[in-house]
């Protein structure tokens, strides 16, 4: 017979294989949370596993590593859903200590499955000194907040110049002519911002007057209407958006006058041009949602007590209240704001009633919402 | 070589063979396995899927568009220069070629980050009016009367991987063209056959240069076809069924979390499989054709009688040339230029600011020296496992074929060929999740990246060493046997110090092929501590560039990749054997 024909009937008739794998009886019955043992050796070393996140500099883990006498490395994945992912596929004998990235609209997924272990840190003073708006979401022993900021759309001035375009009104508007290919946003399958925006639209549909249409219709109709739809907020911003610093950089396209970010990104525009920006959010009731990122202890974790120390560094006053400088987000700090320094401030928006979905919500309907986004923009 | 002995050899070869096969096809199998458990799908069941999918349907439709225009653009710019440097007496001929071959052993982040900077706001291309960057002037009109999406990424992509892939045409239909002898054009032209241009074409050119050019293309199909750097960073807004699959392995293979996913790698990764298989085996049944009609008269008399190159030649070559190196030019160039934005004005500034930062490295990103020395140690490791798994296999190949098994060979020489054929995306997600299973404390490991690698460069020796092996005078060795040397001085004398130069050739292929690998490295390099060169570009690339010097940075890390790979090749190229214009 020919090689290459048996080599195909081969793979196509391995599906019986599959009885095989014992461990997927295993990871699909339910299972009540225990800690587990390490998952990887201690040899001192804190292990984080973590995306780019800025707050995360030179100096804060060199000074880390001095007081504590740690070696700290990192496992580094593309986002905060390659985070999840990373846990949830290494479950069986994680690879890392610590986790950083995870926001509230992945949180509750990683709790529910038991990739996270308690905290000593809820009992330490420093604990008492997070802001209410940072502990909404959640205030557990398995997550601490230490940074946030609230997700919006984001528009062009130059585009929206109250004459020829108005500034609109309601999420409808962005369905219109005017608005034909124009926009840009990031898909929720793959970017936290993205997937907090769908979140968003959830609500704004379920409290406008308008009963007969819902979040998928709106998202349905601006796929029709043209919308640009990317893997991340970088390739959403950077790539599409003419607001943003995008332009500047190589691979621009700049087709698109109205993307998805932070309200208070026209801020961080304005603070790396010398108070200049002609980028502002677009504040309408609902359509944007607070998200606030958190660090854990990963159920695995075979340095647990660098964990701990490393969560009370990163919610130290020195390092915390420095978060809209070095990581570009609002501080979890009672009392801590944004600087004055080139219009950071001044540019910053504050958001018009953020959207209120609790995270168990989020948990329990989001592969829903996943699906059905997918199928409105397809 | 004593009966006993030789049964040992024969057995380590047959054992190493094995292995090889096995390390091919466990992590495929293992992956297909664990998705169908995890999907709850049968293969057959993924297959009809993926047809139903809008999704995978999408990445299907644009891999096969973006692949035959990459072939059709690639013969239009690849056989005019075959055809010039195939027909005439040039100078510096072995320079030229080697220059036209570069692109091909450039790993394919470089190759993207050159046509970012082509296509750049201050690119040479927005300079000369075409703007394949926001698609305004006429490639928006081509746009809007095409009703196609982001035709300037379109375009730069299929340039680009016609870019990747001239070399192929080059180096396939110019030796074909060269040894051709003269004097059949000559007596066609006094036939009725001959007369008209179309009528030498029909008649002698497509027939005998016609199955290099098919077997060229199908080639450049299967490269265009698997692309990945290339589509993720020139055409974001499309996917190709490799970088689709690729973007979803993050989450694929996890029990009762995002199975849509594991559907989606599943379903690409087996129908992809069919159709490589079916473009790798049509190119392994045209290559047979091709080598028929090789050689006819010596290169550097059907040279001589044809003569000086014309001014069309010469222009031809140049052309091909420059657009050979500016894509690398420009990456270097755009290593040093900083740009900067006061008040919405941009000016760019000349400095080493970039290099000194990549240099040094921070949290964010593994220091650029150590990412070389990184790369530097998968590419000698993998070139230790390669040469030897390489040699083995040619060896066998070659020995079935002298003592008759012509249908054994065959299939050594298939299991060769495999991991052109498999996703090195694919290839890399089945050995993740086998170590996740088995020995999860191999997790981390550094050499876990380097078996991909060894996979992925072993077809390349084998290519290398199988003719050369093939083309040994056995001679010499029953000579060594007569002057009673030892078993290994006979093996050096007539066998090593033959093939040296083969040896160095395929070496020098490997470590530049490894120190580009991308597609299985991205899914398996998990410790940031391990980060190769290619690597650190991607990881640059992909960080928001607020911050001027993210992209000069990249340049940066692309540039030394670049001159790596470079010298690497100029070494090969100068160890060559004399006379071998083609292959690789």
């Amino acid at each position: 017979m020919n090689l290459k024909l048996f080599t195909l009937i081969g793979i196509l008739l391995c599906a019986p294989l599959s009885g095989c794998l014992d461990e997927s009886v295993a990871d699909n019955q339910e299972q009540e949370c225990v800690t587990l043992p390490a998952g990887h050796d201690d040899d001192g070393k804190l292990r984080i596993l973590t995306y780019d996140v800025l707050a995360l500099t030179d100096s804060m883990v060199e000074e880390f590593e001095s007081s504590s006498g740690m070696e700290v490395e990192f496992i580094k994945e593309s986002d905060a859903g390659g985070v999840l992912d990373q846990m949830m596929l290494t479950k069986s004998a994680q690879q890392a200590d610590l986790m950083i990235g995870l926001d509230n609209s992945y949180l509750k997924t990683a709790i529910d499955n038991c990739l996270l272990r308690e905290t000593l840190f809820t009992q330490s003073p420093q604990f008492e000194n997070i802001s209410t708006s940072a502990l909404k979401p959640y205030q557990g022993e398995l997550a601490i907040p230490f940074d946030q900021g609230t997700v919006c759309l984001n528009y062009d001035e130059n585009y929206v110049d109250g004459e020829n375009v108005t500034l609109p009104t309601s999420l409808w508007n962005l369905t219109e002519p005017q608005w034909n290919g124009k926009t840009a946003f990031p898909s929720p399958l793959s970017s936290s911002p993205g997937r907090a925006f769908m979140i968003a639209t959830i609500e704004y549909f379920e409290n406008d007057d308008d009963n007969q249409t819902d979040a998928f219709d709106w998202w349905s109709e601006m796929s029709d209407n043209g919308a640009t739809f990317t893997s991340g907020w970088t390739e959403a911003y950077e790539t599409h958006y003419t607001g943003g610093y995008g332009e500047y950089t190589v691979g621009y396209i700049g087709d698109s006058h109205l993307t998805v970010s932070y309200c208070h990104s026209p801020g961080v525009e304005a603070f790396y041009s010398s108070n200049w920006t002609h980028s502002t959010s677009l504040n309408l009731p609902k359509s944007s949602f607070h998200q606030v990122e958190y660090v854990g202890i990963i159920n695995g974790a075979a340095n647990v007590a660098g964990a701990e120390l490393f969560i009370e560094h990163l919610l130290s006053n020195g390092i915390n209240t420095l978060m809209p400088e070095n990581n570009l987000m609002y501080s979890v700090l009672e009392n801590s704001s944004l600087p004055e320094t080139d219009g950071f401030r001044f540019h910053a928006d504050i958001a018009n009633q953020p959207a209120e979905i609790p995270i168990s919500r989020i948990e329990m309907e989001m592969e829903q919402w996943l699906t059905n986004w997918k199928s409105a923009t397809q | 070589m004593g009966k006993g002995r030789s049964l040992i050899f024969n057995l380590a070869q047959w054992v190493i063979i094995t292995s090889f096969a096995l390390a091919i096809i466990l992590p495929l199998l293992y992956a297909i396995i664990r998705l169908e458990s995890v999907t709850g799908n049968s293969s057959l069941d993924s297959i009809i899927l993926f047809f139903e999918n809008p999704e995978t349907l999408d990445a299907l439709k644009f891999t096969m568009v973006e692949s035959l225009f990459s072939v059709i653009l690639t013969l239009i710019i690849g056989l005019p220069l075959a055809w010039q440097l195939g027909r005439y007496e040039w100078k510096h001929i072995p320079i030229i070629r080697s220059l036209l071959s570069i692109p091909f052993v450039m790993p394919a982040i470089v190759a993207a980050m050159g046509f970012l900077a082509l296509i750049d706001q201050d690119g040479p291309l927005q300079k000369i009016g075409i703007d394949l960057r926001s698609e305004s002037g006429f490639i928006g009109e081509i746009s809007s009367l095409t009703g196609f999406e982001n035709t300037g990424h379109f375009i730069a992509l299929i340039v680009a991987h016609a870019w990747f892939n001239i070399s192929l045409i080059v180096r396939m239909v110019e030796p074909t063209l060269s040894t051709m002898d003269p004097s059949w054009e000559e007596q066609l032209r006094l036939l009725p056959a001959g007369n008209s241009r179309l009528g030498r074409i029909r008649n002698i050119w497509l027939p005998f240069i016609g199955p290099a050019i098919a077997c060229a293309s199908a080639l450049c199909f299967v490269f265009s076809f698997t692309s990945f750097a290339l589509v993720k960073w020139l055409t974001p807004n499309n996917s190709t069924m490799e970088s689709l699959m690729a973007e979803s392995g993050g989450t694929a293979g996890i029990y009762n979390y995002r199975v849509d996913t594991s559907e989606i790698v599943l379903a690409i990764c087996l129908v992809q499989l069919i159709i490589l298989i079916t473009a790798l085996g049509f190119t392994s049944r045209l290559q047979r054709k091709h080598s028929l009609r090789h050689a006819m008269v010596s290169e550097s008399s059907a040279r001589n009688s044809r003569g000086k190159p014309t001014i069309l030649g010469r222009i031809t070559i140049l052309s091909g040339l420059i657009f050979t190196l500016l894509p690398l030019i420009l990456i270097t160039w755009s290593s040093f230029i900083v740009r900067t934005v006061e008040d919405g004005i941009v000016s760019n500034e000349f400095t080493l600011a970039a290099w000194e930062n990549v240099w040094a490295g921070d949290n964010s990103t593994i220091a650029l020296h150590e990412a070389l020395g990184n790369s530097l140690i998968y590419a000698l490791i993998t070139l230790v496992f390669s040469l030897t798994i390489g040699w083995v296999i040619a060896s066998t190949i070659n020995r079935l074929e002298l003592s008759g098994k012509v249908r054994m060979a065959k299939i050594v020489d298939l299991i060769s060929l495999a991991p052109l054929g498999i996703s090195a995306v694919m290839i890399g997600l089945g050995i993740l999740l086998g170590i996740l299973r088995w020995s999860p404390s191999l997790f981390n490991w550094f050499m876990v990246p380097v078996l991909p690698h060894v996979l992925l460069t072993t077809p390349f020796v084998v290519r290398v060493m199988l003719p050369a092996i093939r083309s040994l005078d056995n001679s010499f060795e029953e000579q060594a046997k007569m002057l009673g040397l030892s078993e290994f001085r006979i093996w050096i004398h007539s066998r090593l110090s033959f093939l040296l130069g083969p040896l160095a050739v395929a070496g020098s292929l490997t470590i530049a092929f490894s120190l580009g690998e991308f597609g299985a490295t991205w899914i398996l390099v998990r410790s940031g501590s391990w980060d190769t060169l290619s690597i650190l570009v991607d990881q640059l690339m992909s960080q928001p560039k607020f911050n001027p010097l993210i992209y000069p940075m990249a340049m940066a890390s692309a540039t030394i990749l670049m001159a790596l790979t470079f010298v690497l090749f100029l070494l090969a190229e100068k160890v060559r054997p004399s006379g071998e214009g083609s292959g690789f």
